[in-house]
């Protein structure tokens, strides 16, 4: 009985840990992604400038998960909602996307891409939109510096974490 | 008359506030039914454009005094705005350059507001201030009057043709028809369907989404959506290989010349122009020198004497003889 506990104690523990590894882990791919849809969008708006909705819509070939349900969400609103202006929608989208592990610094940074979409020419939205590109790879480039850091160490302190629970009760 | 409730619920609603739907949607049906233009301008009463006169509309959509009438908010002009351009400036740069937009089903919305020049070219415009929405109306059978003077009754070749009026006389609409017609083909004139190639500069005449037509044109048009009229001509004429080639509202230079590389090329050209007479258009820059060189065989001139579409007369060019005149028959077109 005392082994069946303490087994479950050490599993609880790695578990922890390596859940929380996996958001660190998780990030700097969802910043990777983010990049790949709005170089798309670039193109959408650059070249073929494709009105929103769709151009949001059709950003996201290619990759799957959180990120392009983001966008998806996003196009969806403003498709059915046109009075809603595209950072409401991002807003809206943002909150609705609950799979989205991004922090403050890129949160933060895709405010300031939703207030510039929509109501600029082609140049200017080429201008921004490079502009949050270039941020964005400067903040996934520290997101995988802390990632290789912190997954190792998160999975091994949830082991020994649930090893020194069972050490300290037994 | 098609349903312009129809039209409204799928073309217009989309793009007004719901507040402005809803205040049109209370319009009596028998004042929708004649309207061409709805008006909205910034801090004045909303109208509606019945042919050759407007009318004020009360919150109850109600025709009313000024007074009385609703008065259009900024605010409605910028969510107007924004559903109109889908909330995407770039993807319209040029449309905003030249002051319209068109809309699914090819209404046309005319803007003004504040230009913003940039080294002698207008970059943009901002603050739009007045909006107006013109509604295209298809009207199968309106250029039934003009089909048999279209056609070299010896040869069985397509005339050069040029339709001239001036503004809100039904110029697109005519020929629209024209080119289904042609396109279709007409038994009891022995008119077999022609390849055509319509450069749609301004998406009116086709209304195309996604670059398909969503007007009914007949089984023979190869539409270049929202292309340049003079690069477009050319390109069709190389690229499809048409036996009549078409275009709407003719102006600039390069117009002029590509015109009158069509007509050389072999090409039946069917096109339009802003102009009251033939005389004033002769005195037209560009285009006034094609008339004047004869490069078209028939005018078609129109006006809204008789409604929109009143078909005044059609002048053969080289005998300079009238070969149609109006009869004062009333005819209704959008």
């Amino acid at each position: 009985m005392k082994i069946l506990g303490s087994l479950l104690i050490v599993v609880a523990g790695t578990a922890m840990g390596f859940s929380v590894a996996a958001r660190y882990a998780e990030r700097p791919r969802q910043i990777r992604q983010l990049i790949s849809c709005l170089s798309a969008l670039k193109s959408h708006i650059n070249y073929v400038a494709i009105p929103l909705p769709e151009a949001l819509s059709q950003c996201t070939s290619g990759i799957v998960g959180p990120v392009a349900d983001f966008f998806r969400t996003m196009s969806l609103l403003l498709l059915t909602n046109g009075w809603l202006t595209p950072q409401a929608a991002m807003d809206q989208a943002l909150i609705e996307s609950k799979q989205l592990v991004l922090n403050q610094p890129e949160r933060e940074i895709l405010a300031v891409f939703g207030a510039n979409l929509g109501g600029m020419d082609r140049e200017e939205q080429h201008k921004s939109l490079e502009l949050v590109q270039e941020q964005l790879a400067r903040i996934q480039y520290e997101a995988e510096k802390l990632c290789e850091q912190n997954v190792k160490m998160y999975r091994y302190l949830g082991i020994c974490s649930g090893l020194a629970i069972v050490i300290i009760l037994v | 008359m098609p349903n312009t409730q129809n039209i409204l619920t799928q073309h217009i609603y989309p793009i007004l506030p719901p507040h402005l739907s809803q205040i049109l949607m209370a319009v009596p049906i028998s004042l929708l039914a004649k309207v061409t233009e709805i008006r909205i301008r910034a801090n004045q009463p909303l109208a509606l454009v019945l042919g050759n006169h407007d009318v004020m509309i009360d919150v109850s959509g109600q025709a009313t005094s000024q007074s009385q009438a609703y008065y259009c908010t900024i605010q409605d002009l910028l969510k107007t705005f924004q559903l109109l351009c889908k909330n995407s400036v770039y993807a319209f740069e040029s449309e905003l350059r030249q002051g319209y937009l068109t809309i699914k089903g090819g209404h046309r919305v005319g803007l003004a507001g504040q230009a913003t020049v940039f080294d002698g070219t207008i970059k943009t415009l901002t603050h739009i201030s007045s909006l107006n929405i013109r509604l295209a109306r298809a009207i199968p059978g309106c250029a039934d009057i003009i089909l048999p003077f279209v056609i070299d009754s010896v040869s069985r070749r397509i005339y050069n043709i040029l339709l001239i009026s001036p503004p809100r006389c039904g110029k697109t609409t005519i020929l629209r028809d024209l080119i289904r017609q042609l396109s279709t083909g007409k038994a009891t004139l022995g008119l077999v369907g022609v390849q055509i190639g319509l450069v749609d500069e301004r998406s009116e005449i086709a209304a195309c989404e996604n670059g398909i037509p969503s007007i009914d044109l007949g089984p023979r048009v190869d539409v270049l959506d929202a292309c340049p009229k003079a690069s477009g001509l050319l390109m069709l004429i190389r690229s499809m290989a048409p036996e009549v080639i078409a275009t709407d509202e003719l102006g600039r230079a390069e117009d002029a010349a590509a015109v009158r590389e069509a007509i050389h090329a072999g090409v039946s050209v069917l096109a339009t122009v802003h102009s009251r007479t033939i005389n004033e258009l002769r005195e037209r820059p560009y285009i006034g020198e094609l008339v004047q060189q004869r490069m078209f065989d028939r005018y078609v001139i129109l006006s809204s004497r008789l409604g929109p579409g009143t078909i005044e007369e059609i002048v053969d060019s080289r005998s300079e003889k009238i070969v149609y005149v109006c009869s004062n028959e009333v005819r209704e077109c959008g």
